[in-house]
């Protein structure tokens, strides 16, 4: 019985190694690494070419990021709860191909017609929701199938032709700057964003989202309406993608079938590098627009040096491979 | 002794985050030795057993199994070394067959790669035959009972020829009967000179198998006595630091009825159950494993679908459809399995202290105020004396116990008035066993209602103020504290088995 120590040096000694371990956790929070690298690349790239740390250019690095961004933000609901949307490339065509036929086609005013696509959205959404929570589908089957059904449902509202024509005042949701500087998709980003964040971080149904991605059991256990809750990211990612499908029209001044082919491979790719983790119940809005950042600046980077644009996408992948392999290995060391 | 330990630990140290799980720890086992390994929850043994079954690595210190040094990195590895191990979880899987879990990854085979099926069954049928059950062997993990996939668990253990096995609480979910079926089948390996390292928190056990006992606290190691020298007053002394009486539940004004439950039957086996708990007492539940205790509380709690019946709160017929409806009657329910139905791993000790009552915390913004929040599972850690570095350590990296604390701390922070405890004691050290006790008993008389499920007799005799008896599904007696004896209880509880279900 004389064999126990004495307690204090141990205790001593455990509170120095946490401060020892809060240190090594920084580093291996995954977004503050994502976050150098991204500075990283830029002046790497910079050292190449240096228009690449022009203002126009970065003008543009933001934009592009502010719509991937947004696009990753509405997928991360579903991830969180342990689910996923691979609609959403779809869904950008259709948001942009909607909106743009509900004004020319249908001559309806600007902003109704906005409204209306994002109401869509939220039917799809519901609907994702729906079969997810009632039939206990996993979302990676029936977004698969509205990934098809919806980029089908554009051609047949466009009949494969580009909707063109589109009024200015439209236009100047993608290709717009506030004081000239700030690209319009940012501004748009930074509204979602901190809707997203706000959600998330500080109120119950956010925390209600990440319980139902750690444990969808005990969540409904102790009293929580996890259907509810589920439905509401399913639509939340429609939306978005919905949202972003507009801005691109308005960057291309014309409602493209084409667009937002591949989009959910970029959305996804910017959610694993932000941390989120494929089994749900983890990753926040900061990490995600630094993973977008970092595909951003990965695409510009890319077209700037001169890099054959049939890469592109390999490079792209790749750059998911890793960010998952990261995710697993940290994994497994737990 | 004076003959060669079979397996020798030299200092072991490990280190989790926030938590020192074991320092300096020396560990012995002689062949033919059945050795208690006792502890409080938190106190390291688990993290031994997982060092020594090649889960976890140490950070310091030797092991030597016959007086060579091994460094077992896998299961797999401890495995092929003659370490086998039966942990507090189950790790069978559920989709496979008795037999397929046994023999997995060295199925009989026939001609071109063929698993033999028969041959397998047969051989995982005898396996448990000797455990002294008849599970089938082609029956799947997931149609079997926890206390039937723990026997698969052992068997599955004593197949692979281990020297020595590891047995971390294999009785927690056994039955009387089944749990001398295990003891009888421990001598015989002792008699083969295999090595048994037995984990229970049921000292009366461990009295009646072991040889000799090594006592743990807070990560070291107290002591080691031959138990023909321990009394069970120095084994608690020497676990808790301190002595420990039984609980018994202190009369408490019993007032009004609470829950009122007239011929309820579901699609789950339940079978026309009349049950009454009122305000400041405590109800117990006794039956064997399988007799529907638990599906009648998932039925009372809304999470499976009623036929007939009825449930009154408060004097008042009330529609519970789901877990929701029931925490807004103001029922809570301890689960009998907290890391699947209790707890969200991943999440703080605070936000699980917290999942029930979020709506409650949040001003009108949806927002949570943090403060409350904080506020409120500091509380609960204190009064009920959750051992963690802070609010915010993650529950995953707790111990069993305080990890069933803090599902604990989640039903009391929603001032339930009906709290409904399925095996609240299961898996837990004597020292926060008694602590649960006397906290059930203190809730009780604040005028709280309990329900409370446990296949502990004495748990039961002690607490309850009623005591319900089921099998089958139905309700076969009731008795009141003054009445009831454990022969009584168990008279009602095989009341149906005697014939359709008899042993051999």
């Amino acid at each position: 019985m004389n064999e126990v120590a004495s307690k204090s040096t141990a205790a001593a000694r455990s509170s120095a190694q946490i401060r020892m371990d809060s240190l090594r956790n920084l580093l291996k929070v995954s977004e503050f690494v994502i976050f150098i690298v991204v500075i990283v690349l830029l002046i790497g790239g910079a050292l190449i070419n240096p228009r690449i740390m022009g203002v126009e250019n970065l003008k543009i690095i933001t934009r592009d990021t502010a719509i991937l961004a947004i696009a990753a933000i509405g997928v991360a609901f579903p991830i969180i709860t342990a689910g996923i949307d691979l609609s959403i490339g779809s869904i950008v065509g259709l948001g942009g191909v909607l909106s743009a036929f509900f004004i020319m086609n249908w001559g309806m005013p600007i902003f109704p017609s906005i409204l209306l696509a994002l109401l869509v959205g939220v039917v799809i959404g519901w609907i994702h929701g729906l079969f997810v929570t009632r039939l206990n589908m996993h979302g990676f089957l029936i977004t698969l199938v509205t990934l098809g059904v919806a980029r089908g449902g554009i051609l047949v509202i466009t009949n494969g032709i580009p909707i063109t024509g589109l009024p200015d005042e439209y236009t100047y949701l993608g290709q717009g700057y506030l004081f000239g500087l700030i690209p319009i998709p940012v501004i748009l980003c930074v509204v979602v964003a901190i809707f997203a964040h706000y959600l998330l971080r500080y109120t119950y149904i956010g925390r209600q989202i990440y319980a139902v991605g750690g444990n969808i059991e005990a969540t409904r256990l102790s009293g929580v309406n996890i259907n509810a809750r589920v439905v509401l990211c399913y639509v939340i990612s429609v939306v978005c993608a919905s949202l972003v499908g507009v801005i691109q029209a308005g960057r291309l001044s014309l409602g493209h079938p084409a667009t937002g082919e591949g989009f959910e491979l970029l959305a996804i790719t910017a959610c694993i590098l932000g941390g989120l983790s494929l089994m749900g119940g983890q990753g926040t809005v900061p990490g995600i627009l630094v993973g977008s950042a970092l595909i951003g600046v990965l695409q510009n980077l890319m077209v700037m040096l001169n890099i054959n644009p049939y890469w592109h996408k390999i490079v792209i992948g790749l750059v998911l491979l890793a960010a998952i392999t990261f995710d697993y290995s940290r994994r497994k060391q737990n | 002794m004076n003959k060669e330990p079979l397996l020798r630990m030299t200092g072991i140290t490990k280190h989790f985050p926030g938590v020192q799980a074991l320092s300096n720890v020396d560990f012995e086992i002689y062949p033919g030795e059945i050795l208690g390994f006792l502890g409080e929850n938190g106190a390291g043994k688990s993290t031994l057993i997982k060092i020594l079954s090649g889960i976890h690595a140490q950070d310091q210190g030797t092991i030597w199994l016959n007086g060579q040094e091994i460094h077992p990195r896998s299961p797999h590895d401890a495995q092929n070394l003659g370490i086998s191990t039966i942990h507090q979880e189950l790790a069978l899987a559920p989709n496979l067959t008795v037999a397929e879990n046994i023999f997995l990854n060295r199925e009989p085979r026939l001609a071109l790669g063929r698993v033999d099926f028969a041959r397998m069954n047969r051989a995982a049928e005898e396996l448990l035959h000797d455990l002294g059950t008849d599970i089938p062997g082609n029956k799947r993990i997931s149609h079997l009972t926890v206390a039937a996939q723990q026997m698969v668990e052992i068997a599955k253990a004593v197949s692979h020829s281990a020297n020595l096995i590891l047995m971390d609480e294999p009785t927690s979910a056994l039955s009387a009967r089944e749990v001398d079926a295990l003891f009888a089948l421990m001598r015989r390996l002792k008699e083969r000179g295999v090595g048994v390292v037995f984990i229970s928190h049921r000292l009366d056990e461990v009295r009646q198998i072991v040889d000799r006992v090594i006592v743990m606290r807070d990560g070291q190691r107290v002591g080691s006595l031959p138990i023909a020298e321990a009394s069970e007053e120095q084994i608690i002394r020497m676990m808790v630091g301190r002595n420990v009486t039984v609980a018994a539940k202190a009369d408490a004004a019993v007032g009004e009825p609470v829950l009122e439950v007239r011929n309820l039957s579901g699609y789950n086996g339940v079978e026309q159950v009349d049950l009454t708990v009122r305000k400041g007492e405590i109800v117990g539940i006794s039956g064997l494993v399988g007799a529907g205790r638990t599906e009648l509380v998932r039925l009372i709690c809304g999470v499976d679908r009623l036929r007939t019946g009825e449930v009154r709160i408060d004097g008042k017929p009330v529609k519970i459809q789901s877990p929701a409806d029931a925490v807004a009657h103001g029922i809570g329910w301890v689960p009998e399995d907290r890391k699947l139905h209790g707890l969200i791993l991943g999440m703080s000790v605070q936000e699980n202290s917290s999942m029930a009552i979020l709506p409650r915390l949040s001003n009108w913004l949806a927002m949570i105020r943090p403060q409350k929040e904080r506020a409120i599972a500091e509380h609960y850690v204190k009064a009920l004396d959750i051992v963690t570095p802070s609010v915010s350590q993650t529950v995953r990296n707790l111990s069993g116990g305080n990890q069933q604390k803090v599902v604990l701390a989640k039903w009391l922070s929603s001032t339930p008035q009906l709290l409904i405890v399925d095996e609240p004691t299961r898996g837990i050290d004597v020292g926060a066993k008694s602590e649960i006790h006397r906290l059930l008993a203190e809730l009780a008389q604040q005028g709280i209602a309990i329900l409370m499920i446990s296949s502990e007799l004495p748990e039961i005799l002690a607490m309850s103020d009623r005591i319900v008896v089921m099998c089958q599904g139905r309700v076969t007696g009731e008795f009141t504290h003054a009445s009831a004896t454990e022969e009584k209880i168990l008279t009602a509880a095989t009341q149906f088995l005697t014939i359709a279900n008899s042993p051999n």
